[in-house]
Parts: C-alpha cells; sequence; structure tokens
C-alpha cells in the first residue's frame, strides 16, 4: 500500500505527483505512461459526482488542457491535465458510475492514461511526497477547505 | 462523443432576482460549455440584469443548507472563463449605471448582441 497522510480528513498519497491548484494527481507507470485523476479534495469540493466525460483516446493534450469534464449536482468543471501527451487510454467505469471518483479517487476512479511528451520537464512543477502534504496544508488553509468526508467503502 | 471544442455559445438570460430557481441553471451550462472549452458568453438583459447589481445576488440561494449563492455561481463563471455581458440599454430599466455592477461585467450595446448571436454557433435563451 501507499503511503497515506490526511489534512482534515482529507487524503494525499505521498507516492504521486500533484498539481495542487488544479487538484489533480499523476500516477509514474513502469511503462513510461502516467495516470491522471482528480485528488480526495477535488471530489469532496465537487460532491457526489453525476456525470464524468473523458477526451476521447488518442487526443492530445498541453498542460493545462482539460482530459475530461465532471458534474455533479452543485459544480460542473474541467479535469486539467497536469503535463502533456496523448492520452491513450480512458477509464470506462467512471463514464458509467461517476461516482467511483468518490469512493476511490487514487485508483478505481482514475480518469485517463496518457503518454507523456514533456514528464521530465513538466514533473518539477509539480509537488510529491513531503512536499506535497506541505503544499496541501498551505493550500487547505488558503482556501479555508473545510476538510473532507468519505463515502462508506472509501480506499485511498 | 464527439468534441466540441472552440465552438462558441451564446446564452441569453432575461430572468434575474424575482425568479431565483431561473437563474442558476444558465450559468450552470454556461460553466458546463465552458469546461468543455468552449467560448462562452452569457448575455444578461431584460430581468436578469438585476442579478448582475452589487449586494442582490449574494441573497439568493436556492439551497438554504448549502454555501452557494447566485453571486458564487457569477464568480465561478467568470471564472471558468465564461464572459459575462450585460445590455447597455437594460441598465436603465433598473436605474444601474457602471458603477452598480459587480466585477467582471462589461456593457454591450443592442448591435453588438446581434452580431454575437450570428457569429454564435448556437444561442441558448432563457
Amino acid at each position: 500500500m501507499a503511503d497515506t497522510q490526511e489534512i482534515r480528513g482529507c487524503v494525499i498519497r505521498t507516492d504521486l505527483y500533484y498539481s495542487v491548484d488544479d487538484h489533480t494527481w499523476v500516477q509514474l507507470n513502469d511503462d513510461g505512461t502516467v495516470n491522471i485523476g482528480m485528488t480526495d479534495i477535488a471530489q469532496n469540493m465537487a460532491g457526489p459526482l453525476l456525470h464524468a466525460k473523458t477526451k476521447a483516446v488518442g487526443t492530445s493534450r498541453k498542460k493545462g488542457r482539460p482530459v475530461a469534464t465532471v458534474e455533479s449536482a452543485k459544480w460542473v468543471g474541467p479535469v486539467k491535465s497536469p503535463i502533456s501527451g496523448e492520452i491513450i487510454a480512458v477509464n470506462e467505469e467512471i463514464e458509467k458510475d461517476a461516482t467511483i471518483i468518490n469512493r476511490s479517487p487514487y485508483r478505481k476512479g482514475w480518469i485517463v492514461k496518457m503518454q507523456p511528451t514533456n514528464l521530465d520537464e513538466e514533473l518539477k512543477a509539480l509537488v510529491t511526497g513531503d512536499a506535497a502534504v506541505e503544499a496541501y496544508k498551505k493550500k487547505i488553509e488558503a482556501d479555508d477547505i473545510k476538510g473532507c468526508e468519505h463515502v462508506e467503502g472509501f480506499e485511498a | 462523443m464527439d468534441d466540441f471544442e472552440g465552438k462558441k455559445i451564446l446564452v441569453i438570460q432575461t430572468h434575474g432576482v424575482e425568479t431565483p430557481t431561473r437563474t442558476y441553471s444558465p450559468l450552470f451550462y454556461a460553466m458546463a460549455a465552458a469546461a468543455m472549452e468552449m467560448d462562452v458568453m452569457v448575455w444578461f438583459t431584460m430581468n436578469g440584469t438585476n442579478q448582475l447589481k452589487k449586494g442582490e445576488a449574494e441573497k439568493i440561494k436556492l439551497d438554504p443548507t448549502s454555501d452557494v449563492t447566485l453571486k458564487t455561481m457569477l464568480e465561478q463563471a467568470i471564472d471558468s472563463g465564461v464572459k459575462l455581458r450585460v445590455c447597455q440599454q437594460s441598465l436603465a430599466l433598473w436605474n444601474m449605471t457602471q458603477d452598480d455592477l459587480i466585477d467582471g461585467v462589461e456593457i454591450l450595446g443592442a448591435t453588438s448582441i446581434i452580431n454575437l448571436a450570428l457569429e454564435s454557433d448556437h444561442v441558448m435563451y432563457f
């Protein structure tokens, strides 16, 4: 199991890379690809998700462009890619049941898999490990995020 | 799913603070379109104009258990890249001037809205 830390109940996995302002994560895979998803904080701020629509496989994305749109009863917005690359797979399960993202934001709720094109450079702008925990402490404080609540069956 | 990135959507909002349940949805649709990378503008005219008066949108809350007000929705729309524009002529209906408007809203005249409607890929009218 990956190491996790909690800040006001919000789970941060220390093995992932984060774009703190966009509340997204990047997981480095052994084959050079990356998985991208929303953080626990993001799924909490959005609330129970009703729909998730990913961009199509084969779509090229520059860092900051959306790889998906997600919507709840109270919010709709993009999931901005923390890195540049081509979408090589999408999580079809979240299109059938977007609440998977609420229940398992870092595992079953991954959103897209990408083949990165500028990973080494772009990772420098992301935070991981203890630095990620510190960055989120500041973010949660600055944005006055009340904390995270988890549905039954939540997994980090 | 087809990709509609870059399409232009014009949302026309004619309902204001006297009908709260008609105020959120146009902004929600606008934000959805912006999240899909469309070029989105909301045009406030007729009664729609009065929600842009400073201090008014904060009073409108559809869900009493939520912190989200109409002002929150307007701010989220701006943050999402949605352009908010108001009809110059309609300001007079509500005894409003530019100084009365919340931040982030620009004033356009009637001829501009005709041009924008013709240039848009789709117009949604509320």
